[in-house]
Formats: structure tokens, C-alpha cells, sequence
């Protein structure tokens, strides 16, 4: 709008109402996405649905007559044959009230078996969006601001190769070179016995073995929990910097040419001015909504990485489980604490986003 | 057409597309290259021999890249755990198979996502208003979940007869005879339920954008039908963008698949397979990872040469399709 006699309206950066709204969308998110999930399960008739809940090594010399008298009994212990929305309600009430399920398959608490595991996850994941998000914000400006000069195509050999390689492929290869080869970065979480970990001594504070290292006063196991962070952060950071580097470098390259940059420029600021506090903010837009369209093969990612690494968080649920043995509660407990892993992510880049953009938008994810 | 020559002018464009048509002629001349033992049951793998060593065989004059031992405990129909290393497969022959189903099922995805997403983004779009907000928002709900957890659900909830490996064939259920029969797998199932957002969002705004063009309002006020309106003027000019995507994503979920085969799901590209007991062989052999080479070199090439095939298809698609916007 070019003539406005009117002064503009007065914008009140509003960050608390900003997050609000996003805490708002989180139990929303996941009422949606359980209840996809629990629809897909409820496909399958009651009886097959029974089997979900069935112990793995059930003798399978069982009588017919047998066998029908326990599915008979899970289908009227865990309500089968109730309409969705009943089924649906109980299984939402039972999790909000703390009760996860117990895990048929591992013989234990669905929770107990998450909460051991979450936090090697959430660490993994941590460092990964704390190295990726800075690198790729400034290697995309910076390849996009010199588009086509020398730094700019070594960016982009650099982007299209990563983009190329599978992870867990290049997970391997790192792996032999640098631990089998040179021993320099081992494969796991830690090479301190872990038993020396979970004494009176060494107190888990945060779960995060770099913090809690610290807080017991043991810079040594933060710098061996470090040491074996290097490889899995890097397999995982590569691709997803590709990704987003990209974005930013296209709409770096596309605000370059506007005019309010010859404007700008004219009044005489310096280019690094034009370029970070200018063009960046922006540019920033694309960028940050394609690291939200990413977060959750972000998390699957981790998830792959972790097994390529052998760090035992929450694929080894999957991974070491009784592929043929069926197991509801763990299934979808795990399902829901993957969705509680993306949501602070997305959470995080989209605060990032209106802070870094001076047109704090009121309508959430938009492009 | 000076787009089109534009488009065979660049090297990239035509490394692309001459990798695209390789896989292609891989794939569809699979039976000359590396005939089947039995042309009725075309499974990706051949057993070469049966010994009890784990030690792969290197290349010889019936085996033109070694053989690979048999996977442990692999989630898919006809492979009993506990079978482990009783036969030796014969890496070439799942190499040339391998295009099948890695086509077969980068294809199915790539199409029926993008389908489904343009479906959703353009009536959503095209109708506006609160239908466009709600649907974007349940659009961004999807958005949050990592497919991997979507994949072990179906996995659980309706595989575990098929891919239990002691289960007779006939005591099978009917839909579950239909899912062993079209190859269907979980990851299959789970990429598509949950990839088509993209190809929403995009297609929302585009339309969104589309629809405030002057062209769309002379439409409209010559009483076209609101399908007419979307099916000749909004469609044509809007889809571009998504055939990029879906060309870059055909390459993309394959190896996505891989990944997922790789940590332990069950599925049905063979490259995926045959690379699970690759890390054995990289890492087990004290530092020459290289020993057993044909192990994982040929597969894990072939999967990122079909990668970047379809990157590079995609980009020059996107030169072709938008050529104003580089």
C-alpha cells in the first residue's frame, strides 16, 4: 500500500500471547495425531486387536477353545469391542492420568521403558538443532549474498553431496574411519561403566550426560559423553543443514535484488548491515518454516542415527523389540512421546521466526 | 520449444534424466540381465550357496559382485530368524532387482502423496476462508509426527501375521493375502499417510495466490463451475511446483525406506535388504573397511546415484516448469 495517510497500526509485540497461542496448538496436535493413530489400529476387528495386547511367548500348543477363552478375556479387560470414540477416551484418559500401559512384550512399564530412554534421545537431538540451526542460517546467507562467486559454488558442491548421501550410510563409513581406524570418537553414549554412573555419587539431575556431568562436579564424563556425540551429530546435522541452507541461500538470492536494498544502500549503510540486519530478516521466513516442515523427519532421523551409533534412546524400543510380537500400549506410547519430541522443536524455530521477522505474524505456521 | 531445449542444454539435466533412464531400463530388462531362478516368483534375492560361514564370497565368473550372507531375523515374508547365514545371496541379482522395487515403490509414493496433498491443498484452498485455515492447521497437526512411529504401528497392528515367518500361507485373512500380493509394506503405508503435508501447504498457497488472478475472476463471472474453474485455469497454473517435489521425492523416500529397512522394519526395497548386514562388514573387519567391498559398495552407489537421479530431475523440471523463478 504505497499512500497511507493514516499512521500504520501500532504492532505490540505481543511474545507472550505469541506463545500462548503455540502452547495452545500442542494438546491439539497430539489429540489429532493419537486419534489418527488409534483410528488406523481400530481397522483391524477385535479380535486381531487382541493379539496387540498378548503376551510374546505364549506356548502355541494352546487349544483352540483355550486360546479363544484369552482373547475373549483381553477383548472384555481392555474394552475391544467398544465404539471408537469410548475405546478412544478410556486409552486418552488412562495416559493423561500418568498410566502409559504396561509393555506385554518387556514385562514392564510403558513409561519406565520411555523414561530410561528419553533422555539419550533428547540429547542427541538438543546438540543436533543447536549446531544445525546456526550453521545453516549463515552458510545459506552467506552463499546466497555472494550467489555465484566462489564460495558460493563450494557451498553448493558441499550442499548437493550431503543431500546424496543416506545418513546411515555415511553413519558407517564415519564410523570405520574414525573409530575403527583411528579409535578417535567410539560408537555408544559413554565409555564410563555406566553402574559408576547411577550411584549416590553422580546424581541424575537432567538425564543429559554433558550437563550432568557438569553439575556432579565430573568434567570428565561431559567430555567422554562430548567425544561420543561428535560422529552421530555430525551424520545427522549434514543432511538437515543441506535442506535448510538451501532454502535460505534461494531466498537470500531472490531479496538481494529488491529495492529497498538499493534504497538502503543508497543511504549509505554498510553491506554487512544490508545483508544481516536487512535481507537476513526477510529471508529468514522460508528458511525457518522449511526447519519446521523438517522437524519431524528431524526426530526420525535421530532415531536411524541412533541405532547406526548404538546409543541406546527410544529406537531401541523398536529396534530390539519382538518384530513379530504385537505390543498396543508400547506402540502407541511411543508414538506419543515422539510427537512430545517434535512439538518443542517446531515450538522453537517458530519463536525464532518472529523474533527474528519484524512482521510478527498473528497466524502461526503460515507461509 | 525453446524451454525444452533449455532444459537438454544443461549437463546436470541430462545426467538426470540419462540416470533416470538407466534404472528404468534396469528395471524393465531385469529377467535378461539376471534371469530369475523360478520367472513365476520374482524375489528380489537368489540364493547362490548354502554354507554355515558368515564370510562373504568375493566376485567370481557367475557372481560379477560376490555374494552377501543371508539377514538375520529380517521382518519380511519367507525369511525365518534363526535361518541366519544358510544361504549366500548373490549381490548383482539384487542390484538389477533391486531398480524394480525401488522405482515401484518411489513411484507409489511420490504419486499417491502427491495426489493426495493436492487434493487437500487445492479444494481447501480454492474454497478459502475458515475451511482453508482448518484444514491448514490439521495439515500442520500431521506435520509433527515422525513417520518412523506410524511405520512400527502398522507394522504391529497388521503385520504380524504376515511377517511372522512360522504362519502358514493358507491361514492368511483376505486382506492380508491382497497386502503380500500387491507388495504393499508398512513404510509404504506410513510414507503416504504421512508425507502428503508438503504437497498441501504448497498447493494452499499457490491456489491462495492463484485465485486473485484476473484470468480466475473472468472466469467467474462467466458462471464457471467451481471444478472448471480448478480443473482448466487453477490446476495448470498452480502444479508445477508439486511435480518438482514429487520428482525429488521419488528419490528421496527410497532411500528413506532404505534407512528404515536398515535399523530393522520390515519392507520391500531390495537395496534396503541387502544393506542390513553392511555394517558387519564396514565396521567388524579392524579398520580396512573396504575388505568386503561388494558387500555394500554397488547397493549403497545404486541408491545414491537413484537419489541423485531424481534430485537432478527435479531441478530441471524446475528450470523448465519455473523458468522465472531463477
Amino acid at each position: 500500500m504505497p499512500d497511507t495517510d493514516k499512521p500504520p497500526p501500532l504492532v505490540v509485540p505481543d511474545i507472550v500471547k505469541q506463545i500462548g497461542l503455540r502452547l495452545l496448538a500442542i494438546p491439539a496436535t497430539i489429540f489429532i495425531i493419537t486419534a489418527v493413530l488409534y483410528g488406523i489400529v481400530m481397522l483391524a476387528p477385535a479380535e486381531e486387536r487382541a493379539m496387540l495386547y498378548f503376551p510374546p511367548r505364549v506356548p502355541t500348543t494352546l487349544s483352540a477353545e483355550e486360546m479363544q477363552k484369552r482373547i475373549d478375556a483381553l477383548i472384555a479387560e481392555h474394552g475391544l469391542d467398544d465404539p471408537y470414540p469410548v475405546q478412544y477416551a478410556h486409552w486418552a484418559g488412562q495416559l493423561l492420568r500418568g498410566n502409559w500401559g504396561y509393555s506385554p512384550t518387556y514385562n514392564e512399564d510403558v513409561w519406565a521403558l520411555i523414561k530410561r530412554r528419553l533422555p539419550v534421545t533428547a540429547e542427541l537431538t538438543f546438540y543436533t538443532v543447536l549446531l544445525m540451526v546456526p550453521v545453516a542460517l549463515i552458510s545459506g546467507v552467506m552463499s546466497g549474498w555472494r550467489s555465484y562467486g566462489r564460495f558460493d559454488r563450494g557451498y553448493r558442491i558441499t550442499a548437493f553431496s550431503a543431500t546424496s548421501i543416506p545418513p546411515f550410510i555415511l553413519g558407517l563409513f564415519l564410523l570405520s574411519i574414525f573409530y575403527v581406524g583411528l579409535d578417535w570418537f567410539p560408537p555408544g553414549r559413554t565409555s564410563i561403566y555406566t553402574l559408576t554412573l547411577s550411584t549416590s555419587d553422580f546424581r541424575t539431575i537432567t538425564g543429559f550426560l554433558t550437563f550432568d556431568g557438569l553439575l556432579n562436579g565430573r568434567p570428565d564424563v561431559t567430555l567422554d559423553a562430548l567425544r561420543h556425540l561428535v560422529l552421530p551429530v555430525f551424520t545427522l546435522s549434514l543432511l538437515y543443514w543441506a535442506t535448510i541452507s538451501r532454502v535460505t541461500r534461494v531466498a537470500m538470492i531472490e531479496e538481494k535484488n529488491k529495492e529497498y536494498l538499493t534504497a538502503a544502500r543508497a543511504k549509505g549503510l554498510r553491506e554487512r548491515q544490508l545483508e544481516w540486519r536487512h535481507a537476513f530478516r526477510n529471508a529468514a521466513q522460508p528458511a525457518f518454516t522449511a526447519m519446521i516442515l523438517s522437524a519431524a523427519g528431524l526426530v526420525t532421523g535421530v532415531y536411524v542415527i541412533e541405532t547406526v551409533f548404538n546409543m541406546k534412546g527410544l529406537s531401541e524400543l523398536i529396534t530390539r523389540g519382538f518384530f513379530y510380537a504385537p505390543d498396543a500400549p508400547l506402540v502407541m506410547g511411543f508414538a506419543v512421546v515422539s510427537v512430545l519430541l517434535v512439538l518443542p522443536i517446531i515450538l522453537l524455530f517458530d519463536l525464532l521466526r518472529t523474533i527474528i521477522d519484524p512482521r510478527l505474524r498473528e497466524d502461526g505456521l503460515d507461509i | 520449444m525453446i524451454t525444452w531445449r533449455r532444459f537438454f542444454s544443461r549437463t546436470s539435466n541430462l545426467v538426470g534424466l540419462g540416470l533416470v533412464l538407466l534404472f528404468v531400463l534396469m528395471a524393465v530388462f531385469a529377467p535378461l540381465i539376471a534371469p530369475p531362478v523360478n520367472p513365476d516368483i520374482p524375489w528380489p534375492f537368489k540364493n547362490y550357496s548354502q554354507t554355515l560361514s558368515r564370510e562373504p564370497l568375493p566376485p567370481g565368473p557367475d557372481i560379477p559382485l560376490g555374494t552377501t550372507p543371508q539377514i538375520k531375523n529380517l521382518p519380511q515374508y519367507g525369511i525365518a530368524p534363526g535361518q541366519d547365514a544358510a544361504y549366500q545371496w548373490d549381490v548383482f541379482y539384487t542390484l538389477i532387482w533391486g531398480a524394480r522395487s525401488a522405482l515401484r515403490f518411489g513411484l507409489v509414493v511420490a504419486l499417491t502423496t502427491a495426489l493426495i496433498g493436492a487434493v487437500v491443498g487445492i479444494i481447501s484452498g480454492y474454497i478459502g476462508g475458515t475451511t482453508s485455515m482448518v484444514v491448514m492447521r490439521l495439515t500442520d497437526a500431521f506435520l509433527a509426527f515422525p513417520a518412523i512411529a506410524a511405520i512400527w504401528l502398522i507394522q504391529r497392528a497388521f503385520y504380524t501375521n504376515l511377517y511372522n515367518p512360522y504362519i502358514d500361507l493358507q491361514a492368511l485373512s483376505g486382506w492380508e493375502t491382497l497386502l503380500r500380493n500387491w507388495q504393499i509394506d508398512p513404510i509404504m503405508i506410513a510414507l503416504i499417510l504421512f508425507s502428503w503435508m508438503p504437497y498441501a501447504r504448497l498447493m494452499n498457497t499457490q491456489v491462495r495466490r492463484a485465485k486473485r488472478a484476473e484470468y480466475v475472476q473472468a472466469a467467474e463471472s462467466m458462471g464457471a463451475s467451481g471444478a472448471r474453474i480448478i480443473w482448466h485455469h487453477l490446476l495448470p497454473n498452480t502444479i508445477s511446483p508439486a511435480v518438482v517435489l514429487g520428482a525429488r521425492d521419488v528419490g528421496g523416500m527410497v532411500i528413506l525406506a532404505a534407512a528404515f529397512i536398515f535399523i530393522g522394519f520390515g519392507g520391500n526395497v531390495a537395496w534396503g535388504t541387502v544393506l542390513v548386514t553392511s555394517r558387519d562388514y564396514i565396521i567388524g573387519v579392524g579398520g580396512n573397511p573396504f575388505k568386503y567391498w561388494w558387500t555394500f559398495v554397488p547397493v549403497s552407489l545404486a541408491l545414491i546415484l537413484f537419489g541423485v537421479a531424481w534430485n537432478l530431475l527435479g531441478d530441471g523440471l524446475n528450470t523448465l516448469l519455473n523458468p522465472y523463478e531463477r
